[in-house]
């Protein structure tokens, strides 16, 4: 229906022998993010070995054809985010896990998802940068995240911060890619992908698994479909389904012509993928709020750093200082309106990131004539202590 | 059992010690088995700091937020190494378990409760040191008896052994048991 | 063969094709839509499964252009991949990935020769005109030594590729060379190639009017000249290029293999990773 934003399918978890049953499991993040991609419905993983995204990897490889799905490993990163758009459209959801140097060289083949308007999901594992870098944890990669790709196009990332989230998130980023016709990426950490901890499977039936719209749930013929019409978020036809779908990269129009170029032509095509996501920052970002009420300094956070973040917020607090918290689940798109929202007036705003200062330019943007000042506290290959936190707001109350 | 706000252990040593396995043992007993939380990490690499490897374990009947250990609660150190290095991060008054074949030197002594444990001899008397594991977790048992049962880890062990091996194990477990019942501070 | 192009493309009208005038691209397309028009009639095979995939380059521009099948007018050198993801989603698509010697023997040479190594089922179409076309006549990996192009004015200096050999050592299962002047040999290969299960690589060298500054028929007479079958070469080439069917083999396929492993798990057999504990 036009003007129904994202609708996509919405069902239950398909049962397929050996999908993890409801119950409580102590994984390793890698291991449980592997399982909500099953839960999800994927059924392909093509990867490439990274550290430390290794052990994803190979939980994938093991588990995959148990559940009757197929693991390739990838002649490199390249190879395998351009099987991950193969997969899409021929109709299965396709994972890889990659980190950093990885994330790089699949750039080219996410710029072209994006305008190609192609479900799939990435996840990166974060590692310290850039270059070669060291294998210990970071959050180096969520601008590159944002805007590693050629070209204007945005795209929907994520941040858990625990075993639990990341196997919720990757089932969310399924689901978000499927709605929203677009790659998703899972941005985690070393701490988290390698941390061991509980792991509750919800009963089958209370997972929301969507599927992407499709022509024929439209009732739309062959011969009348427009590949990249019909809607905000266009049906998509696979491959084999006998609608002769036609996947270009180029900027195109909603019939998938090619060639009648204009500069009109160009920013119309290239503007509705912008608004498709970043329009719809609202309905698609999510964060969480703790203790805003009074707040005069407020810790913004995402990730595994914010576990170190509550834990610095709730002694904060025992402490008389009226510090707030907030997490950004969705990183991408940025949920500036939320944000300006949510946050009342505060002093300062600390933002402290495993990266020189990254997130803090969008946060800056959005709640500058909201706040007095923003504090980076950075954090290089080693997960935030809450004392170190604690005494960056100490000194910078003082 | 009493409610644990949260108990932080640390274990350190050299690789292939059986760091990591002993943390992960832990974990899975404090959660699977005793349905607490727990977080159970480890680290290689710089962070360790002189080419050890430490695994810790973070447990909670309550949510747990900061996943690293602060101010340890118990610590299981391997080495001599490991021990210099994360003996200040010990509580005051918290339990050090050790073996005084690897571990001979503790300085401030007095400020921890010691458990020496000859680990590595008791491994070799039941078919050799890769059994050390259970001997140390047979050991710490007596000392955290109050949180956890005894066949949590027992439970724990056997999952992450060989299946073949789970018999001798349990025999080490019980060896261990056995001399930390007969222990106390030195 | 009207009926395999679109009426209305993403170019535009089917005709006149955007190819330029004598391209041996326009052929290698008439040749591969008489392969795939038979093979429909022939083995009652489903429309729907066949899939066309192509990189960058004039051979990229045979595919989404103008076919009336499901294509993919992809990336340059990355077909192969996107093939392989599609074959993991769905084993029954019949895929044809339209490549160019520098698109499949530069850029793409990775992915080229683990897809051969792999044995994927995909038909490899390579149309080797020896340079780069599209973007004005560079020498490429299969340029002959001594060639002046666009980025070779001093003489290349480079040795070329043989890329049926590399294909041949890389793993494929089914490897010819023919010209477009050997329209009917063409079409068997291609045939041959979609029937194969595993990786058929079909190098067919095609003429480039534009860049090297011939006339195409002029093109032709010189393939039909400076190429000797492979049953007549016994190796004494006499300088020429050697064309035909150079192996011809059985071996699994990628897909064939895997579902084994997929079977035990769904049969019950094998072990599992899923452990649940109450």
């Amino acid at each position: 229906m036009a003007g129904e934003t994202g609708t996509a399918k919405v069902g239950g978890v398909s049962p397929a022998p050996h999908l993890l049953r409801p119950g409580k499991y102590y994984l390793q993040g890698s291991e449980a993010c592997i399982e909500g991609s099953l839960i999800a419905g994927c059924r392909v993983y093509a990867g490439y070995p990274i550290t430390p995204a290794v052990e994803t990897m190979e939980y994938a490889s093991r588990r995959f054809p148990q559940v009757g799905g197929r693991f390739i490993q990838m002649e490199d990163e390249i190879a395998s985010a351009c099987a991950l758009i193969g997969s899409s459209w021929g109709g299965t959801k396709a994972l890889t896990a990659t980190s950093g140097p990885g994330f790089s060289l699949m750039q080219e083949a996410i710029s072209i998802a994006i305008m190609s308007e192609t479900p799939m999901v990435i996840v990166d594992i974060q590692r310290s940068g850039p270059g070669q870098g060291y294998i210990t944890a970071s959050q180096q990669d969520i601008m590159q995240a944002r805007w590693g790709h050629h070209g204007d196009g945005p795209i929907i990332a994520l941040a858990p911060g625990s075993v639990q989230e990341i196997f919720e998130l990757t089932i969310e980023a399924f689901n978000l890619s499927e709605q929203w016709r677009t790659p998703v990426f899972v941005m985690t950490e070393e701490t988290v992908a390698h941390m061991r901890e509980p792991l509750v499977v919800p009963p089958w039936n209370e997972v929301e698994v969507r599927e992407r719209k499709k022509p024929q749930d439209l009732g739309v013929p062959p011969r009348d479909y427009l590949p990249w019409g019909h809607d905000t978020v266009a049906p998509m036809a696979n491959w084999g389904e006998g609608y002769n779908v036609n996947f270009v990269a180029l900027v195109h129009l909603e019939d998938g012509n090619i060639t009648r170029y204009s500069p009109e032509a160009n920013y119309h095509c290239v503007e509705r993928l912008q608004k498709k996501i970043e329009g719809n920052a609202d309905t698609i970002a999510r964060i969480e709020a703790k203790f805003l009420g009074d707040c005069k300094h407020l810790i913004v956070c995402y990730g595994a750093v914010s576990r170190t973040a509550m834990e610095a917020a709730i002694e904060a607090r025992e402490r008389g200082l009226e510090v707030g918290y907030l997490r950004l689940i969705t990183l991408w798109p940025f949920p500036e309106e939320k944000l300006r929202r949510i946050v009342g007036t505060v002093d300062t705003i600390f933002v402290p990131e495993m990266n020189l200062g990254m997130m803090r330019h969008p946060i800056t943007e959005a709640l500058r004539d909201q706040c007095k000042k923003v504090v980076s506290i950075p954090s290089l290959g080693i997960l935030h202590s809450p004392e170190y936190i604690l005494s960056r707001i100490q000194e910078e109350i003082s | 059992m009493n409610k644990t706000p949260r108990f932080e252990i640390r274990i350190a040593g050299f690789g292939g010690q059986g760091v990591v396995t002993i943390g992960r043992i832990l974990g899975e007993a404090f959660t699977l088995y005793e349905g607490k939380n727990s977080v159970n990490t480890h680290s290689y690499g710089p962070e360790s700091r002189g080419g050890a490897c430490k695994s810790e374990v973070v447990v909670s009947d309550g949510e747990i937020h900061y996943p690293n250990v602060r101010k340890a609660d118990l610590f299981i150190a391997l080495s001599q190494v490991a021990l210099d290095t994360y003996i200040a991060d010990l509580k005051g008054g918290g339990i050090l378990l050790i073996d005084p074949h690897s571990v001979k030197n503790v300085p401030s002594r007095s400020k921890y409760r010691v458990y020496e444990v000859p680990t590595m001899e008791i491994a070799h008397d039941i078919g050799g040191v890769k059994f050390q594991n259970s001997v140390a977790l047979g050991a710490l048992y007596p000392l955290i008896a109050h949180m956890i049962k005894e066949s949590s880890l027992r439970k724990a062990i056997s999952n992450n052994v060989p299946p073949e091996t789970v018999e001798i194990n349990m025999g080490a477990f019980k060896r261990g048991m056995q001399y930390g019942r007969g222990d106390g501070d030195s | 063969m009207l009926k395999y192009l679109k009426e209305e493309g993403p170019l535009g009208p089917r005709l006149p094709l955007i190819f330029c005038p004598g391209c041996g691209s326009g052929q290698v397309l008439n040749y591969t839509l008489h392969a795939v028009d038979r093979i429909i009639e022939e083995d009652n095979a489903r429309k729907e499964d066949f899939l066309f995939i192509s990189g960058i380059g004039c051979s990229g521009r045979i595919t989404s252009h103008y076919m009336n099948f499901d294509s993919a007018w992809t990336i340059h050198g990355r077909a192969l991949a996107i093939a392989t993801g599609a074959l993991l989603a769905n084993p029954a698509f019949r895929v044809i990935v339209f490549t160019g010697d520098g698109d499949n023997g530069s850029i793409g040479g990775n992915h080229f020769i683990h897809a051969c190594r792999r044995n994927i089922d995909v038909t490899i179409l390579c149309l080797n005109n020896g340079l780069y076309g599209m973007t004005g006549g560079q020498h490429a990996p299969t340029t002959p030594p001594g060639m002046i192009t666009t980025t070779t004015p001093y003489e290349n200096r480079e040795a070329a590729f043989d890329l049926c050999k590399l294909a041949e050592i890389a793993g494929a299962t089914y490897v010819a060379r023919w010209t477009t002047a050997h329209p009917r040999q063409v079409i068997k290969s291609i045939m041959k190639g979609i029937r194969k299960r595993g990786t058929a690589f079909i190098e067919i060298l095609s003429q480039c009017p534009v860049h090297e500054k011939t006339s195409p028929v002029a093109i032709l007479k010189k393939f039909k000249r400076t190429t000797i079958p492979i049953g007549k070469a016994e190796g004494y080439t006499e300088g020429k290029t050697v064309i035909g069917e150079f192996c011809d083999l059985d071996r699994k396929e990628w897909n064939e293999s895997y579902q084994e492993i997929i079977d035990q798990f769904l049969a019950g057999n094998g072990k599992t990773d899923a452990q649940v504990v109450d």
